[in-house]
Parts: structure tokens; C-alpha cells; sequence
């Protein structure tokens, strides 16, 4: 809809240029590697990264300046970093988050935890299982860092009642591996999908129909493998069978239950949320304005509970997230005009080979799990996203699927590897279980690389 | 609700506990006293009165007196106790001493049975004082169970309900302790990141709610499980002067307290100065 005017094209890029803005690029990769180790936030590392990559693209002329003008003969002035974001995804993942906090306090999550614990009846082998899947479940619906956070909470209650406190460790780690394999299961469970899905035009029913089977074969599979490692095992004795059913019954599953009608309102509304995310492809005047459209109305309906306060939920929006997303957009668009993104795509082409070969496919998948286990997978996918547009790949290419399987996995590899083990590691150590880089790696690493290989093998032959 | 200490903070309290009905038995009792022979048998005769509701069938209640010339030392009594291996002592304050007539303590005697006996000891007003309560000595139509912190104290709310005759009310009280209240929160309005209003008016909602759970739990098992009603106290104020009025108002003739404390060898804090204090009525000290 948006053209630019051929007078304000960028100028033809020399080498010299492009390995400039790639050595920027490498550059601020390894800062957000060592985000932790610096003490700062992903929003001013990337911030600062675009002020720089904006400053450099005016100075050699890279980016298209002036005004932008519409297909109708109408100027926009705009700043030449708006168009460069993707606002789709900026508007999902605001109106999402916005609309899940809101639900979150009708207590209908805790609801669901607190109920799954009571019919577990404390068996440590059944609340495993039972919170294995409730893990993915929450990863597919909220965001995975919200999942581990319920998941854990609530994991650390309920085995500190049920005297159960060095299963700790193997839940927890069970727990934010499965966040990973949870959000792959739908288009808007975590933000590579978005990404991804959105550059692909893949649609929320397409997403889930291709996912699905895989995220429940491999949640099988990861549950199974934690409870023979951590040797979570049921109850031999009738006595401690009827001990723990006594210990979790003291939970009260309405407690965090305020309004039994918001609470009814929010089961309601988070159904509708989901069939209308799933069929916005195809309803009429919503599936011109798409996804993002759909989760920021559904936020404007759900705030409408809570209009006189609505500021305690403007605060609780993670701005860190959303800074960061629209300076890497920044950041990405500049490294398209400084060709930076072709370099990246002659090297994918060679890991995919001649007309995406197997191998290739496969190469791909794992290439995109490894990086993004040692940096965010957001920029990876937002960059694999670009580089695979840009070589025009179909939309039905398993291409797309090695990089939405790569960028999601690969944060198992590691603590750091993504935001949600990054918080189960968090409530390790705020309950004196300490684990080092290497303990995490060493837990995790036999997990991932099963679920690595079961993904491969899955894009490979089924998409 | 979006960090680790919410989340955990909503399930700790989705945390209802729950009262686990388990009535004690109370077949051998041992009364100690220091009273001359000729004084003894009514002594006896008063407390096997006021104690017959123990059993319907009295006869299987077995008391065994030990008196003034079977104990001259703390050890022997402690030896004496330990042989019996009592379901329950009864005795009174102030043994083998005058300090009865004064309200500043137990004596040697109680301070280190107290503490070393596993068996409650039903602590009598002193037979020579003429200070108990008119309805001290009547059947058990009120007893309360008293506590800082209520919430999961079967036994003692069991040992209380198995004290209270059938059709009585059984009070149990919670008080939290406003004067230390008060300093917290004048601590917290002195610190900016917290606001004041809303952490008094939660702190207070938090501490009460707990301890109304465990008694809505209590009254619920106690009438499935009899005929004894519940009457619940639950406040804030001051702890001996609160029970004071209650215990004259209410009429209560057994206030049962906790007297162990897993922190310290004395007595628990708030059970000691209750204990001093309230001569006029029988307390039930576990």
C-alpha cells in the first residue's frame, strides 16, 4: 500500500558498507548474549544498536528519506524507521498480553492449576504428568514466560506442602523445557511464530493442524524421560497415597476467585479470543485487518471489566519487550537496505542446498536451534523471516517450519537460551537450588537434543 | 499478575487448612497435690466431679493421687509422672509453697512439669484460695481454646472440643496482638515503596482470614462429629485483657492453651503470663 517514491531509493551498497553493518549486527548479537552479565535491558541494547544503524544509514545514504506518498497521490510525512516496523506484531503482542492479564485476575488460571493438583491427588508421577501438560497448554495460550511462571509457582507450593521439596529441581526443569515445546503448538504462542507465521502467511488453524503433532508426541515423550531421570515415582503405600490426597485437598481452588460471574465472563471470552484468532483468515472485514486487530479489540472488551483502573494493566505491559521489538525491526530494516540480510541469505543457501534439500531442511532446523540457544530467538527469526521473503520461498516450504522449530527449541540447549527456562532458573535459586550454566546444560542437553531430532525428523518427513 | 512471588503468593493462599478430627483419650489420670491426708479426698472428689464427662462410663477412668509425702524434689516428681505415663496430671499452682497468694507464678514444681511431661496438665484454681470463679468448678458448658496462631492446631482444638460436654459452646479465640501490629505498620509508613493503607488493610484482612478458615473448618467437623457448637473470636487486641472479659462474660470454665514452644526451653511466649494471671478459672495447658 505504501510506496516510496524512486527518487528517495537508497543508493547502491560497496562491500566495505555491508561488512560494516554485519559487523554491527554480529555485534549486537553477542551484547544480547551477555545481557545478563551487563545488567542491561534488551530494549537499550537493540535501542542503541538502531540509534547507531539509523545514524550510519543517513550517513551513507542507505535508507529512503522524505515523504512517503500513497497509491491515491497523497504525502505522509513519516520517519523513515516507521515503515520498517512490523506492526502486526507489535499490535498481537500488546493486545494479547493486555487481554491475558486481564483474564489472569478472574483467577481462572490458578483455577485450572489448583483443580489439575487436587485431581492428581498428590501423586508425585500423576502431578507430573498432569503439570507436563498444563505447561504446554498455558505456553500455547498465554506467553511462555507467564506459563512458567503459574507452572512454577504453583509447583513449588504444591511439593513444599506435599513434603516433596528435591522433586523441585526435576519439575522445574521438566517444566521450562516443556514452555518451549508448548509454544509451538499455535500461531501466536510465542513470538517466532508470529514472526515467522506472519512472514509465511501461515494461517492460526493451518499453524495448529501442522504443530500439534508433534508438541504431543514430544510433551509425551519429554515427560516420560523427566520422571525416569528425576525418578518421580507414585506412591507404593495405600497410608502415603491417602497422606498426600489429605495435603492437596487443603487447596481451595475458588480462593483466588474474586467474581464468580467475571469468572464465568473470562472462560467465555477466552474461547471466543481463540476461534476468532483461528478463523480470522476467513471471517469477513476481520480478516482485512488482521490478527493484531483481533487481540487489541479483544483487550478493549476485557479492560471494559476493569475501565476505572485499567492503568494497574498499562503498567504490568512489558515495554522492555515491546521497545525492543520495534528497535529491531529498526535495526533489521536497516540491514536490509545495507544488503547485510542477502550475505546472511547466501549462506543460508548454501546450509539449505540445491532446491531445499533434506539435508538442508534438517541443517537449517538445527543451525537456527543452535543460535538461538546461546542468543534471543527473536532477532534470529526476524532475520531468518526477512532472508526467507526475500528469496521468495513458498509459503508451504518446510523451510519456514525449520526456523519456527530451530528459533523455539534451541532455548532449551541453555539457561539462556530463552526467557522461560531463564525464569524456571530464576525460581531455582530464589528456593536454594543453585544450578551453574553447565548444571542446567548437562540436565537439559539429553532432553533437547531428542526433541531436536523428533522436530528434524518431523519437518522433514510430515511438512 | 505477571511475576514469580504473585503467582506463589495465590496459591500459598489457596491454602485452606483443614481440622483433622482426632479425639484423645483420657483414661489415666494423675492428680498431684501437696494438701494434707484429711484434705485430699475432697480434693479428689472435686476434680473426679468436675472431670466425669471424660467418660459416660466413669468407672474406665482410672485416677491415681499422688500426695504431699510421695514427692519432696522437681526429679521425684518428674520420676513419679514418668512411671504413670499419665493421659492427663491435674494439679495446681504454687506446690510445696505460699506463692499461691500471689499472682506472679507457678511455682518450681509446675514450671518444669510443664515442659517435661508430655501429658496436658489441668491446672486448677488453688484449693486454699478463695479466688476461683463461681463457675470455675461447673460442668463444661463453655471452654475456649486460646492461641496466637490457630491455624493447624488439631491437638489442641481436639483436646479442647474433647473438654467441652455435649450441647456446651466451644470458643475458639485468636487474637492478634495489635500493639505489635501497630509497630509493623508504623515501620512499613515509613517506607516509600510500600503504601501504608493498603498494606494495613491487607496485612490485617491476610492474618484474620486465616485463622476464620481453620475455624470454619473446625465447627464444620466438630458438628458432624457432635453435638458441641462453636462460637469463633477472632480479632485484634489485647491478649490478656480480652480473654479476661472474655472469660468473665462468657462464663468460660476451661481455657486451654499451648505451653511448648519448639523455639525456646520456657514456656511459650503468650501461655506464661496468661497462666500467672487467670487463677480463677482451670486451665488446660498442653
Amino acid at each position: 500500500m505504501i510506496d516510496n517514491i524512486d527518487s528517495h531509493l537508497a543508493a547502491a551498497v560497496s562491500l566495505p558498507v555491508t561488512i560494516t553493518f554485519a559487523g554491527i549486527l554480529v555485534a549486537m548479537i553477542l551484547t544480547l548474549t551477555l545481557e545478563e552479565k551487563i545488567h542491561a535491558k534488551k530494549s537499550v541494547i537493540v535501542g542503541f544498536f538502531a540509534v547507531l544503524c539509523l545514524g550510519l544509514a543517513s550517513f551513507f545514504h542507505l535508507v529512503p528519506l522524505g515523504d512517503i506518498i500513497l497509491p491515491n497521490g497523497h504525502n505522509i510525512k513519516m520517519p523513515a524507521y516507521i515503515p520498517g516496523v512490523d506492526w502486526e506484531v507489535i499490535a498481537i503482542i500488546l493486545g494479547s498480553s493486555i487481554f491475558i492479564d486481564v483474564i489472569s485476575k478472574s483467577g481462572l488460571f490458578a483455577w485450572i492449576a489448583i483443580k489439575l493438583t487436587k485431581m492428581s491427588k498428590g501423586d508425585p508421577h500423576k502431578l507430573l504428568w498432569y503439570y507436563g501438560f498444563m505447561t504446554v497448554f498455558f505456553s500455547a495460550v498465554l506467553n511462555n514466560v507467564t506459563a512458567m511462571i503459574i507452572v512454577g509457582s504453583l509447583t513449588v507450593v504444591s511439593l513444599d506442602k506435599l513434603k516433596l521439596r528435591q522433586l523441585l529441581l526435576g519439575f522445574l526443569i521438566v517444566e521450562g523445557l516443556l514452555t518451549n515445546v508448548g509454544g509451538l503448538l499455535t500461531l501466536i504462542s510465542s513470538v517466532p511464530n508470529i514472526i515467522v507465521g506472519n512472514a509465511a502467511s501461515i494461517s492460526f488453524t493451518q499453524f495448529f493442524i501442522s504443530a500439534s503433532p508433534y508438541v504431543l508426541v514430544t510433551s509425551c515423550v519429554t515427560i516420560f524421560m523427566g520422571a525416569k531421570i528425576f525418578k518421580v515415582k507414585g506412591f507404593a503405600s495405600v497410608e502415603e497415597k491417602e497422606e498426600a490426597n489429605l495435603l492437596v485437598s487443603s487447596f481451595d481452588e475458588n480462593d483466588s476467585v474474586e467474581s464468580k460471574l467475571f469468572f464465568k465472563f473470562s472462560i467465555f471470552i477466552l474461547g471466543a479470543f481463540i476461534v476468532t484468532i483461528a478463523l480470522t483468515s476467513i471471517l469477513p472485514v476481520v480478516k482485512d485487518l488482521g490478527i493484531g486487530f483481533v487481540a487489541m479489540s479483544f483487550a478493549v472488551i476485557a479492560l471494559l471489566r476493569y475501565k476505572s483502573e485499567v492503568d494497574q494493566f498499562y503498567k504490568a505491559i512489558d515495554w522492555d519487550l515491546i521497545s525492543f521489538f520495534v528497535a529491531l525491526f529498526v535495526v533489521i530494516n536497516v540491514m536490509e537496505h545495507a544488503l547485510v540480510l542477502d550475505l546472511i541469505g547466501q549462506v543460508i543457501a548454501m546450509i539449505i542446498g540445491e532446491s531445499a534439500s533434506v539435508l538442508g531442511t534438517a541443517a537449517l532446523l538445527v543451525s537456527a536451534a543452535v543460535f538461538s540457544s546461546v542468543t534471543d530467538n527473536i532477532p534470529l527469526a526476524a532475520m531468518l523471516a526477512k532472508i526467507l521473503s526475500s528469496m521468495n520461498i513458498a509459503s508451504e516450504s518446510s523451510l519456514w517450519w525449520s526456523v519456527i522449530f530451530g528459533a523455539n527449541l534451541g532455548g532449551n540447549l541453555t539457561p539462556i537460551g530463552s526467557a522461560s527456562t531463564l525464569v524456571a532458573v530464576t525460581i531455582m535459586h530464589k528456593h536454594k537450588l543453585p544450578i551453574s550454566f553447565a548444571g542446567f546444560v548437562k540436565h537439559a542437553a539429553p532432553f533437547a537434543a531428542v526433541q531436536i531430532i523428533l522436530a528434524a525428523l518431523y519437518v522433514v518427513v510430515f511438512l | 499478575m505477571s511475576n514469580i512471588d504473585q503467582f506463589e503468593s495465590i496459591f500459598k493462599a489457596s491454602i485452606k487448612e483443614k481440622f483433622v478430627y482426632d479425639s484423645p483419650e483420657f483414661k489415666n489420670i494423675l492428680i498431684v497435690t501437696d494438701l494434707s491426708k484429711d484434705e485430699v479426698d475432697s480434693f479428689s472428689s472435686k476434680i473426679q466431679n468436675f472431670l466425669n464427662f471424660l467418660d459416660a462410663d466413669a468407672k474406665n477412668v482410672n485416677y491415681k493421687i499422688i500426695t504431699d509425702g510421695m514427692f519432696g524434689s522437681t526429679e521425684e516428681l518428674l520420676k513419679i509422672v514418668s512411671e504413670n505415663n499419665p493421659d492427663l496430671i491435674c494439679s495446681y499452682r504454687n506446690l510445696h509453697s505460699q506463692a499461691w497468694k500471689f499472682p506472679h507464678s507457678l511455682g518450681e514444681y509446675l514450671d518444669v512439669l510443664l515442659q517435661k511431661s508430655c501429658a496436658p496438665v489441668l491446672l486448677v484454681p488453688h484449693p486454699k484460695a478463695g479466688y476461683a470463679y463461681e463457675h470455675a468448678f461447673d460442668s463444661m458448658d463453655n471452654v475456649m481454646a486460646i492461641t496466637d496462631h490457630l491455624s493447624k492446631d488439631h491437638r489442641l482444638v481436639n483436646c479442647a472440643a474433647k473438654f467441652t460436654k455435649n450441647d456446651g459452646t466451644l470458643h475458639l479465640a485468636h487474637i492478634e496482638d495489635q500493639v505489635y501490629f501497630d509497630r509493623i505498620i508504623d515501620a512499613i509508613s515509613k517506607i516509600p515503596d510500600i503504601e501504608t493503607d493498603q498494606a494495613e488493610n491487607l496485612i490485617k484482612q491476610k492474618l484474620l482470614s486465616d485463622a476464620s478458615d481453620y475455624i470454619s473448618s473446625c465447627e464444620k467437623v466438630l458438628l458432624e462429629q457432635g453435638n458441641v457448637s462453636v462460637c469463633s473470636i477472632v480479632k485484634f487486641g489485647h491478649h490478656l485483657r480480652h480473654y479476661r472479659d472474655q472469660i468473665e462474660k462468657e462464663k468460660i470454665n476451661l481455657l486451654v492453651l499451648n505451653t511448648k514452644d519448639n523455639d525456646q526451653m520456657a514456656m511459650h511466649g503468650l501461655a506464661y503470663p496468661l497462666a500467672i494471671e487467670l487463677r480463677q478459672i482451670s486451665l488446660l495447658m498442653l
